[in-house]
């Protein structure tokens, strides 16, 4: 037990997925959900401490580390894991299934690590396999997202490593403590350059505002199954970090309260339902960097029960979407509608996600959230309680309404595909089971959090306030959809941070590439026309008819010498 | 589509009045519910006042919604932009 222990949570994941290609291509989906049934067996028996200390290279380096903060997050990555692989258990693609299982591992390995290099061992793996997933669809469009993902977590990966071996080469340790310290809110003058450089490294991965692309760009691009995969771990492994390293940076409060509101925009007028969940994804990372920036213990209990929560129902909302791209072959609302008719499972299970993470009591979202801005109440924070409420309305209209609403009503587009796969049917009731599970039996999960709760969301004031939020945004939407306001989906490609690298700097440096060959061909022709004009003129003097190469007669020169020496003689006597 | 097909419970005229009458009158009783009760444990001044999230939750749903609107304009475009160079 202590020997297996010492290796990283997870690693059955990631050497079984190495393994996987000599698994007969029928049975590598079911070997991916034995591996992590497997994996999460040995986590759970797994006593919290400190394993697999080993001297490597001069560095005591602590592989793994389960305590009350990594247990929460390594269960629910294993849940996760698991529903994941039941999903996916149709699907005859080597390269899927190892990416998909190899990609678990290495976030669950990650969210257990004790020190910065084993972290970023494991960061960098879960870059180099989630890309696969995105891959694995098999078009342009989807290769060149993928490389655009993998540039950029890669490129985190390495402000990590950078930030890891500066505060080596400062404190002497490569612990993966708080970088904040003990001493309440901290700004970021306050934190050292090792660690302005980790929360670079934890900021990009956790879709901060303006390095948050690469998640609408690549998720909705990745496989039907795959997108159900990447949605549950990047992100959360991030918010894990964060959490564990900067609790009580107060910068993160704006920055999470920015998070919150501007994906709810784009939300509104995005086409392709997988890239609203995207956006949405982003606002309700927002809710938890929050909470982290608050930091007190009840900021951090929501945090985490936030993330346990959102992985389950943002999974639930990506499988059934997915399902319908399964079964239609688009996302896009333009093309939808109308399929509660044929999908009728499905409907159930996207609105029970939709009641979840828009936070309706009884499902877990409530449960959740509510912790989040009581924290942001008990500390006096005005603006950032009106924010996060404005948020939650934002979340009601893009996941609570729009999802379901255009996927499986609307107006009737003719669609009437299958039911979904057993298999993704049992998945997604699954999924929903936790929702509702985790919204009534809420001790359970608040007994997983890392700081004793002293917390109850159903009280009167908590109930009620919540549904006139959302009960009322609910009624503008009648409203706004009855007076022809609501806007109309339409087939479009909505312009984000991405345009900077795919349009405007490689048009930028086509315009830059464009001038200096127009500089460098007028510079050419001018020297061209010089050494020309230089030739002729020199041949015009020099060659044998010219002035100073040709042949003078002897009269000429006798005039000339004589003349040369009467000028000499007169000035002589004068 | 079957030309022959039943509309579906959601799709009938009258049941849809149906849920939205439902939704009104949920509406209507939340907000009554804010004349008999008032909430012990005030983190703001603003808690106080009269169904404070339910006018906030409806006036925030519209302001964003208008917000999507006015930013249609500025970032949508044609569906094959990206296409071939991006």
């Amino acid at each position: 037990m202590t020997a297996m222990a010492d290796l990283p949570p997870g690693w059955i994941m990631v050497l079984g997925g190495v393994l996987l290609p000599f698994v007969h291509k029928r049975f590598q989906a079911w070997a991916v959900l034995g591996l992590s049934i497997a994996s999460a067996a040995l986590f759970i028996t797994t006593p919290a401490g400190e394993y697999g200390n080993i001297h490597l290279l001069g560095n005591d380096l602590t592989m793994v580390r389960i305590d009350p903060l990594s247990r929460p997050f390594g269960l629910v990555f294993h849940l996760a894991a698991i529903v994941s692989a039941i999903y996916a258990l149709h699907v005859r693609d080597t390269r899927q299934h190892m990416a998909a299982v190899m990609y678990a591992g290495a976030a669950i390995g990650a969210a257990c690590a004790g020190d910065l290099m084993t972290l970023f061992v494991f960061w960098e793996l879960t870059a180099l396999t989630s890309v696969f997933l995105v891959w694995a669809s098999k078009n342009e469009s989807s290769y060149r997202a993928g490389m655009r993902y993998l540039i950029i977590q890669v490129g985190s990966g390495v402000l990590l490593l950078s930030g890891a071996i500066m505060q080596y080469d400062v404190t002497g340790s490569l612990r993966f403590d708080s970088f904040v310290g003990d001493g309440g809110m901290a700004s970021l003058a306050d934190l050292s350059w090792p660690g302005r450089l980790v929360l670079a490294a934890f900021g990009i991965k956790c879709a901060f505002p303006l390095m948050h692309n690469w998640l609408q760009d690549s998720y909705p691009k990745a496989t039907v199954t795959g997108t159900v995969f990447l949605s549950a771990f990047t992100t959360k492994l991030a918010i894990y970090a964060l959490a564990r390293g900067f609790a009580g940076l107060e910068p993160l409060i704006v920055i999470g309260c920015v998070m919150t509101m501007f994906p709810i925009v784009f939300a509104v007028i995005e086409n392709d339902l997988r890239r609203v969940l995207a956006y949405s994804l982003n606002n309700q990372l927002g809710f938890m960097v929050v909470g982290i920036g608050i930091g007190t213990e009840l900021a951090i209990n929501g945090t985490v029960a936030h993330a346990f929560c959102h992985i389950i129902y943002k999974s639930l909302l990506f499988m059934s979407v997915g399902a319908v791209l399964f079964r239609v072959g688009t996302a896009k609302a333009t093309e939808l509608g109308g399929l509660h008719k044929s999908m009728p499972w499905t409907t159930g299970f996207c609105m029970i996600g939709a009641g979840a993470i828009s936070g309706f009591p009884l499902l877990s979202g409530f449960v959740s959230k509510s912790m989040i801005l009581s924290a942001a109440g008990e500390q006096h924070l005005l603006w950032v309680w009106v924010v996060l409420l404005i948020a939650s309305a934002g979340v009601m209209e893009h996941s609570g309404i729009k999802i379901p609403f255009f996927a499986f009503f609307a107006h009737d587009s003719g669609k009437r595909p299958a039911e979904a796969p057993s298999n993704m049917l049992i998945a997604m009731g699954i999924a929903a089971s936790g929702c509702i599970g985790i919204g009534i039996a809420y001790p359970l999960l608040y007994a997983l959090l890392p700081h004793p709760v002293d917390y109850h969301p159903y009280t009167v004031t908590h109930v009620v306030t919540q549904l006139q939020l959302l009960l009322y945004a609910m009624l503008a939407f009648v409203f706004l959809v009855r007076i022809g306001w609501y806007p109309e989906e339409k087939r479009a490609e909505v312009l984000d941070t991405d345009w900077v690298y795919r349009k405007w700097l490689p048009a930028w440096i086509v315009r830059l590439a464009n001038s200096v060959s127009t500089i460098d061909r007028a510079l050419r022709s001018a020297g061209s026309k010089v050494i020309t004009l230089f030739l002729q003129k020199t041949e015009l003097y020099f060659g044998e008819t010219g002035f100073f190469g040709g042949t003078w007669s002897t009269n000429t020169m006798a005039f000339w010498a004589t003349l040369l020496l009467g000028t000499s003689l007169l000035v002589y006597y004068l | 589509m079957n030309d022959s097909e039943q509309p579906s419970f959601f799709e009938r005229p009258r049941n849809v009045r149906m849920m939205i009458l439902g939704l009104v009158c949920v509406c209507a009783g939340l907000a009554v519910t804010d004349l008999v009760y008032t909430n012990p444990h005030p983190h703001f001044a603003i808690e106080s006042s009269f169904a404070f999230q339910a006018w906030f939750g409806f006036l925030a749903f519209v302001i964003i919604v208008f917000l999507g609107r006015c930013m249609r304009p500025l970032v949508s475009r044609k569906e094959d932009y990206y296409d071939g160079d991006g």
